[in-house]
């Protein structure tokens, strides 16, 4: 009888202290989010939410774009070729996959964006959105990157108001079964090839 | 009903198109890897090396930017050379090893940077130049713009010092295994500086020569795939006792040099 109330206690006592577990385990896991742009390095734990703006997730997206009626963009990186590669190293960047119907701007999710940069990712939103600040716009790039959650966050500040971003990435696609479709790069920062 | 109707339709639909991406994909990795095989080797096959090579690389990595890789050969005598080549690596060989009569190619541990889903391989050329080669898939992402480590370009003082650990239990006759660590940012390029906001200037080893007692061990040419502070596994023949000489040469025409005393160093 001791025994059973000692259990049931241990077990309220691990159920009281659940909830601050999950806690602490998310805490540890994700970053907060930054007060403005993240300048750090662009490869890390990233927020769980975005202010001003929406977090989906694959099934979601898929049937959104299904639907159609969204805007894509993909913020990934381009290959840029380091100076003094040996002349017989092999330069072959992959060509650049992402979700069909994207629109791929390389360098609209660093922390700090050049004038050229940011009037042409304002420029080009206005464009693909025809000015209408209800169109959805949703940004990636890939997992742990936080391009997507800063270009997200710059089209927020733009006055969109329905942005989405889509922290699972090209990768989060692809591990889905959804198909990725090769894409070209747009805008000032097209490294070369 | 219908709605149940409807549903399984759906289901089936949506795994028929699972199924074809994954089919693509496996498609994009066959024509890459067709289209490497073809610059880097030319119309030499490379066949499958099960039994004969074998390379370990974790499924999925959190950290692409360290991804631990250890290539084993199963007949070290008949091997004179070793690839490691990361498929979709914008810079795919991230290593070609060749080996003089003081290297053993029996083992062959690294850290590389993955930058995308990838296959990654290992290969062996024999003596009688024929390729055998092991393949994985590796799921990382991102490792060529993660930063490298605690290095930004003012602070590269203590660049090329270097370590030598032993590997492994007492000192065999036959032979024994080291590894290497050379202190080195490898700078790929990509990495963006925190502080100035744009990209560091790639800085890189091009080159590490190992030699055993005045003879060559091995010859590594790599680049931006191999990870920040280098880290190399790899055996040498003869007894442990000897001198270890290192001479590393990066792509800002750095070289660094180290002669490791083993008796000395009671390894």
């Amino acid at each position: 009888m001791a025994a059973a109330r000692r259990l049931s206690m241990g077990l309220a006592g691990v159920l009281q202290c659940l909830p601050l577990c999950v806690f602490a385990a998310l805490a540890l896991a994700q970053a907060p989010e930054p007060q403005g742009f993240w300048t750090g390095a662009m490869q890390g734990e990233t927020p769980p939410t975005l202010s001003g703006g929406e977090v989906i997730h694959t099934e979601a997206l898929a049937e959104i774009t299904a639907r159609g009626g969204i805007i894509l963009v993909d913020v990934d990186s381009s290959p840029r070729r380091p100076a003094n590669l040996a002349a017989t190293a092999i330069w072959k960047p992959l060509a650049h996959r992402n979700i069909k119907g994207s629109v791929w701007i390389p360098g609209a999710g660093a922390g700090d964006l050049d004038d050229a940069m940011n009037g042409f990712f304002r420029d080009r939103l206005m464009a693909l959105t025809g000015g209408d600040l209800e169109r959805p716009i949703a940004f990636y790039c890939h997992p742990r990157c936080w391009g997507s959650w800063n270009a997200a966050k710059r089209a927020i500040g733009f006055g969109y108001r329905n942005v989405y971003w889509y922290p699972d990435g090209v990768e989060g696609w692809q591990e889905a079964g959804h198909p990725l479709v090769a894409a070209q790069p747009e805008g000032p920062d097209q490294a070369e090839r | 009903m219908k709605g149940l109707q409807l549903g399984w339709a759906l289901a089936c639909m949506l795994l028929f198109a699972a199924a074809a991406a994954a089919q693509d994909d496996e498609t994009a990795r066959a024509e890459r890897w067709k289209d490497l095989r073809q610059t880097l080797f030319g119309d030499r096959p490379v066949r499958d090396g099960a039994g004969k090579i074998a390379l370990e690389a974790p499924e999925r990595a959190l950290d692409a930017a360290l991804v631990p890789v250890a290539i084993t050969v199963q007949n070290p005598k008949n091997v004179k050379a070793l690839y490691l080549v990361i498929d979709d690596n914008p810079a795919p060989v991230a290593a070609h090893v060749t080996y003089g009569p003081a290297g053993d190619p029996e083992s062959l541990k690294l850290r590389v940077r993955v930058n995308q889903y990838t296959n990654m391989r290992a290969i062996e050329e024999t003596l009688q130049g024929e390729l055998y080669e092991s393949v994985r898939l590796v799921k990382a992402a991102g490792g060529c713009s993660a930063p490298a480590g605690d290095y930004d370009e003012a602070n590269l003082a203590d660049m090329g010092q270097m370590k030598l650990r032993p590997v492994g239990g007492p000192a065999p006759t036959e032979g024994f295994e080291a590894q290497l660590l050379i202190r080195h940012p490898n700078f790929n390029g990509m990495q963006m500086d925190p502080i100035t906001r744009g990209y560091t200037p790639a800085r890189f080893l091009k080159s590490i020569d190992v030699a055993y007692n005045g003879e060559k061990a091995f010859h590594l040419e790599s680049d931006i795939s191999l990870a920040t502070d280098p880290a190399i596994a790899f055996r040498v023949k003869g007894p442990r006792k000897g001198k270890l000489a290192v001479d590393a040469a990066d792509s800002a025409n750095g070289v660094f040099k180290h002669i490791f005393d083993l008796a000395e160093q009671g390894s």
